[in-house]
């Protein structure tokens, strides 16, 4: 798995995935057939394999009975359905799964299969049981590729809730032959998640994946990658706008075809000394000038924005893509996660005082945007101080 | 369970094809020999007991043929066959000529940590082979490894072992029960057979190095009367870090055994392969 940032496809983002590579942000693209019917999905990744990143193929079995008219493009989601259906699954079917899934990552040339899975629940053995059964059919077709296969792991609220639950199902998942993790927490509903408590635990449970010594890419991480490396992960996935940022079921719960919602809203300009979103211009005009040079942090797609003129908002999503894909390469670069915990904690200590001077200012930005700052940068001291055994683990792997 | 046991001359009588040269230490399934063979080749022939468990016999059968290590024992032959109302039911197993490792290990000895690193890689790359088979030993301990004259480990007796790839004997979800509770992990005391991965093999691999490496066993100690007390400590005690033999150990080395004796699995090391390199990188420590 290569090291950095993983474009996280979905909500008609091919194209602008395309245009950052061409720019040389990120190393790697995860394909949504959600989002893109078979076809588009082999026209694109032959084009992303061009620009020099690595594919992947992300089945997302999360929910396995939703199903859109993209998704039955792929001949696999014939096999689409409930959990308890899926666990009586004839071996028949599943030679067939199989072989649609070979033949998926083979025309996509993906370099590693990532393994479907359910999201995983508290006290669901008939979930862990069939997570097993389609990695097994998984790990029989990377085997025939000749490439690495990565097991899914997206666990779901009702795991997250306690340490106690999380260590038990990560015990489970990890007992995988697994050559990599494909990891995804599932936060309360939330724009970005606020809590300690949570970020704590989404992080703990990186560093548990890490401490395997297999290459953990955080799925669906966006702006809250900031603290992937430092908890020992090699990808993040990130996408342009909130849907790509969290692991959230309504995603393949809600009726197909949604063109996204947003509506009129103005631009969100991502800024990496905020290490958050502030409104374009309405927000913006009101800092002074020291502030706001400050705070528009420059990327090759937002000219129009800090000179002051009309900015497209799509060009505010590629902005944001741009942003964290630099930031994450930086930290990339850096191999020991310690290090990297500890530059994702200055960097949030450094947006937690310039949100203080913006109140101090007297503007409240909109959004909450500034609440999660500071509880990030918590939970990220949190786990280098409770796990620095696993710190010391990694070093050992090193 | 009393052990099977067949005497000399009547093995003899069984096996003509065979030179006997002595009856080894028997199980409760297998009345074993040290042989040799016709090119005059040592084995060790095990001849199953009548009330063999079949089924059971058939995995470790299974699990010894899918295996072609030099830190793990090799099948030769497996024969079952009956003719003229004579049965001859055996195994022939390689001869691995040395001691049982429970018969080097000395109470309060501690090995050198470059023994320890020496023997327990070499220990730990059979059992990654046994990994990539998909098997769980589940009877890690001093008898089941054989140490040849020039001090290579060879694990043994895989009568206890479990295909993963297969349905598990035991029909109850519980099951995790089975092996020496002195080399048990947590989950083998109070899991159930879903909790049984080669993790579990781990366990025990980080109690006979924190054995070797202190002279003592972590969980074990002399005023233990029942298997709850035993129990109690390997599934809730951390006491072992604290014993001083331990924590006069160089860093590198309490971290990788503190990591092995882990009660989670998820915490332990991923697999054998990957404390093998360690127990290589940090031996000269």
């Amino acid at each position: 798995m290569r090291r950095g940032a993983w474009h996280q496809c979905g909500d008609r983002s091919q194209l602008l995935v395309a245009e950052q590579l061409e720019q040389g942000a990120g190393v790697g693209v995860i394909l949504s057939p959600r989002d893109l019917a078979r076809p588009k999905a082999l026209e694109y990744a032959a084009r992303y394999r061009a620009l020099g990143a690595e594919t992947l193929l992300d089945h997302q079995f999360y929910v396995p009975d939703f199903t859109n008219p993209k998704l039955n493009t792929y001949a696999i989601s014939a096999l689409r359905a409930g959990i308890s259906t899926l666990n009586r699954v004839s071996d028949a079917d599943l030679v067939e799964f199989e072989n649609q899934l070979r033949i998926d990552n083979q025309e996509l040339g993906a370099t590693a299969v990532l393994a479907p899975a359910v999201v995983y629940e508290a006290g669901r053995m008939d979930i862990m049981q069939l997570n097993s059964r389609l990695f097994g059919a998984a790990k029989r077709v990377a085997d025939q590729l000749r490439v690495p296969t990565y097991a899914t792991i997206v666990l779901g609220r009702s795991v997250t809730a306690s340490d106690v639950t999380m260590a038990s199902v990560l015990s489970n998942a990890t007992a995988l032959n697994s050559d990599g993790w494909y990891f995804a927490f599932e936060f309360e509903e939330e724009r970005l998640p606020s809590s300690r408590d949570s970020v704590q635990r989404c992080c703990s449970a990186g560093l548990t994946l890490a401490c395997t010594g297999k290459p953990v890419l955080h799925a669906y991480a966006g702006p809250l990658g900031l603290l992937s490396f430092g908890f020992g992960a090699t990808g993040i996935g990130l996408g342009h706008n909130q849907k790509l940022w969290r692991f959230t079921r309504d995603h393949w719960q809600s009726p197909a075809g949604g063109q996204g919602g947003g509506g009129d809203a103005p631009p969100r300009f991502f800024s990496s000394a905020l290490w958050g979103t502030i409104i374009y211009p309405d927000e913006t005009v009101q800092l002074d000038a020291q502030l706001r040079a400050q705070v528009l942090t420059p990327s090759p797609f937002c000219t129009a924005a800090l000179t002051g003129r009309a900015w497209p908002r799509w060009d505010s999503g590629k902005h944001l893509v741009n942003v964290l894909a630099s930031t994450f390469a930086q930290m990339a670069a850096v191999q020991n996660p310690r290090a990297n915990a500890q530059a994702a904690i200055d960097r949030l200590s450094g947006a937690v005082t310039i949100h203080a001077r913006i109140e101090q200012a007297g503007l409240f930005l909109a959004d909450s945007t500034n609440v999660y700052q500071d509880n990030w940068r918590l939970a990220m001291q949190d786990v280098l101080n409770g796990r620095s055994g696993d710190y010391d683990y990694l070093d050992l792997l090193r | 369970m009393a052990p099977y046991v067949v005497p000399l001359d009547q093995a003899r009588q069984m096996f003509p094809e065979y030179t006997f040269v002595r009856a080894l230490t028997p199980s409760a399934q297998k009345a074993a020999f040290h042989v040799r063979d016709q090119a005059g080749h040592n084995l060790c022939l095990k001849i199953i007991a009548p009330n063999y468990e079949r089924e059971r016999l058939d995995r470790e059968i299974l699990a010894l043929q899918s295996l072609n290590h030099p830190n793990v024992v090799r099948l030769i032959e497996y024969t079952f066959s009956s003719r003229a109302g004579h049965q001859r039911h055996f195994i022939v197993e390689e001869f691995i000529d040395g001691d049982d490792l429970k018969d080097i290990q000395r109470p309060g000895a501690p090995w050198t940590r470059a023994e320890v690193a020496r023997f327990f890689s070499a220990l730990a790359d059979g059992l990654m082979a046994v990994k990539q088979s998909e098997i769980v030993h589940r009877d890690i301990k001093p008898e089941n490894i054989r140490v040849r004259p020039d001090g290579t480990p060879v694990l043994i007796d895989f009568g206890l072992a479990r295909h993963l790839a297969l349905p598990d004997l035991t029909n109850t979800i519980q099951g995790a029960t089975i092996g020496t509770p002195l080399y048990f992990a947590p989950e083998q005391f109070d899991g159930t057979k879903y909790d049984i991965d080669h993790r579990t093999d781990l366990f025990a691999l980080g109690i006979l190095i924190y054995e070797a490496l202190t002279g003592n066993p972590p969980f074990f100690h002399a005023t233990m009367t029942t298997i709850a007390q035993l129990r109690q400590a390997v599934c809730e005690s951390e006491v072992h870090l604290a014993k001083p033999a331990f924590v006069a150990l160089p860093q590198p080395w309490k971290i990788l055994v503190g990591r092995l004796l882990e009660k989670e699995r998820s915490k332990r090391p991923a697999d054998a392969g990957q404390v093998a390199t360690i127990l290589r990188k940090i031996g000269a420590i």
